[in-house]
């Protein structure tokens, strides 16, 4: 049986639970032994360690790596974020001794130490990866009905590619989270702003008006170019964006339509039959027609 | 930022130790830039329409402009994306130039107040995110109130704070850490 340290990070478990709900659900319904990395931490984000210092950042992930390790297992994420940082730090390890000599030694003064084996996953690339597309077709207990999907795969799924151990052949087109739509029976398209960023992340943070304003024009692409029934992201920050940034555009009068959005974690789930209420629990934008869809409606 | 108020750079501000700086701290190819735009093609700073985007912040860089980049908050404003690293053609990790800024910084407490919210919390809970109610959103989905994390493991939290301790942290933080 294939196991995978969970790895929570915070906005998941914090804020949209129902991601967490819906990871360790699609885990069991595809024989995965979820393993609990007990004591894990924030990745940590971008705006905090990584943002003091290299051997900050570095030192503050190898904790998380290292409980992974001494549990024998890779590490699954939801969170870009957490994709992104762990495995830049898993990166930076091995290309500079000098940080690692100083790392190894604070880890060995809180009595832990790491060797570099663990890889960090995310759902994308597990899925495409470590399940394969058949598996998931065959597993599947709904099908999406033609359910029309505009992906985001999210930017710190996608660069620094190099520090990544799986993932697009073309970062710049990428195609991995549309041909597992696809897979589920639903239509994912290109457009033109697949690969722009959603605006949320220290932008939201520090200029939330640009960030909405950035996130509304790629909102309207879609909408012009796709007109989908759902939005289906890799990441679970730009969810957060995609859902409660999406809501907030809507009562700031700035936004004339809806465009549903789950996390590609929430959906996998949905289609292997997790309770819906639980699944979506935390959503702002209603998903009903979504449901009805893939639960064999019209 | 002023509106408007990096329009114009004065070049007798240059300070080469600041250069330097920010070598050490991270951004060890700066001096390769050929200034050719490609990471401000690509920012989403830019398109959002920060003034100071990428490819500025690292001519500056490259000028040791230290109060303008000091004074000006755009580094905080980075998503991290990484778009700029994946496409320099001079391979000089643009965003590394950002994080050895915000790192020059946080050494002179010129950072955002939510900057050591951030990491108040990271260090208290070991989670930098940490909204309230998540006890309820948590026992909706049927999940335990607290995750499985050092938030649950007192050892494990107390471990990392001491880790965290041995880093630059303990001597930039306003915050005790006790
Ligand atoms: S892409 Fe690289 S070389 Fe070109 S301006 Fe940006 S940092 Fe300089
Ligand atoms: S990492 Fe920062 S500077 Fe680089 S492209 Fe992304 S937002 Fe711009």
């Amino acid at each position: 049986m294939q196991k995978i340290g969970i790895f929570l990070g915070c906005n998941i478990p914090f804020n949209r639970p129902d991601i967490e709900y819906s990871m360790r659900f699609l885990l069991k319904e595809l024989g995965v032994e979820i393993v609990e990395l007990e004591g894990a931490t924030c990745c940590p984000a971008y705006g905090t360690m990584p943002s003091l210092g290299l051997l900050e950042w570095a030192v503050a992930s190898a904790w998380n790596l290292s409980i992974a390790e001494e549990k024998g297992v890779d590490m699954l994420t939801g969170c870009g974020s957490c994709y992104g940082v762990q495995n830049e730090a898993n990166y930076y390890l091995k290309k500079h001794p000098e940080i690692k000599e100083q790392v190894d030694k604070i880890l060995a003064k809180v009595g832990r130490k790491y060797d570099g084996t663990v890889k960090v996953w995310n759902v994308i690339n597990f899925i495409y990866e470590k399940i394969g597309l058949d598996t998931l077709k065959q597993k599947i207990k709904y099908n999406l009905n033609g359910l029309k999907c505009a992906v985001q795969t999210g930017c710190h799924n996608l660069w620094p590619s190099k520090a990544f151990p799986s993932g697009e052949d073309n970062t710049f087109f990428p195609k991995r989270l549309r041909e597992i739509c696809e897979i589920m029976g639903g239509v994912a398209p290109h457009y033109s702003t697949i690969t722009d960023c959603c605006g949320m992340g220290a932008l939201r943070s520090n200029a939330p008006e640009k960030s909405l304003a950035l996130f509304k024009k790629k909102l309207d692409v879609i909408k012009e170019e796709l007109d989908p029934d759902l939005a289906v992201i890799g990441c679970s920050s730009c969810l957060l964006q995609f859902d409660a940034g999406q809501a907030l555009l809507i009562e700031q009068k700035k936004l004339n339509y809806k465009i549903p959005a789950l996390h590609l974690a929430q959906l996998t789930a949905i289609a292997l039959g997790a309770e819906v209420e639980k699944a979506t629990a935390m959503a702002s934008i209603p998903l009903n027609g979504v449901i009805t869809k893939i639960k064999g409606g019209n | 930022m002023e509106e408007g108020g990096v329009n114009v750079i004065d070049l007798t501000q240059g300070d080469e130790s600041f250069v330097k700086e920010l070598i050490a701290l991270g951004a060890d190819e700066l001096r390769e830039c050929i200034q050719c735009g490609k990471c401000g093609a690509t920012c989403p700073m830019a398109l959002a329409g920060l003034e100071f985007f990428i490819k500025r912040i690292v001519h500056a860089a490259n000028l040791g402009l230290r109060d303008i980049l000091l004074e000006d908050s755009s580094v905080w404003g980075c998503q991290s994306c990484n778009r700029c690293v994946e496409i320099c053609p001079m391979d000089i990790k643009p965003y590394e130039v950002i994080q050895a800024v915000r790192r020059a910084a946080v050494k002179v407490e010129a950072c955002p107040a939510n900057t050591y919210e951030g990491l108040r919390n990271l260090y208290r809970f070991g989670h930098a995110v940490f909204p309230k109610g998540f006890e309820e959103r948590r026992k909706k989905v049927g999940l335990p109130e607290k995750p499985p994390t050092a938030l649950s493991f007192d050892e494990f939290r107390k471990k990392y704070q001491e880790l965290l301790r041995q880093t630059i942290l303990e001597e930039i933080a306003p915050f005790p850490l006790d």
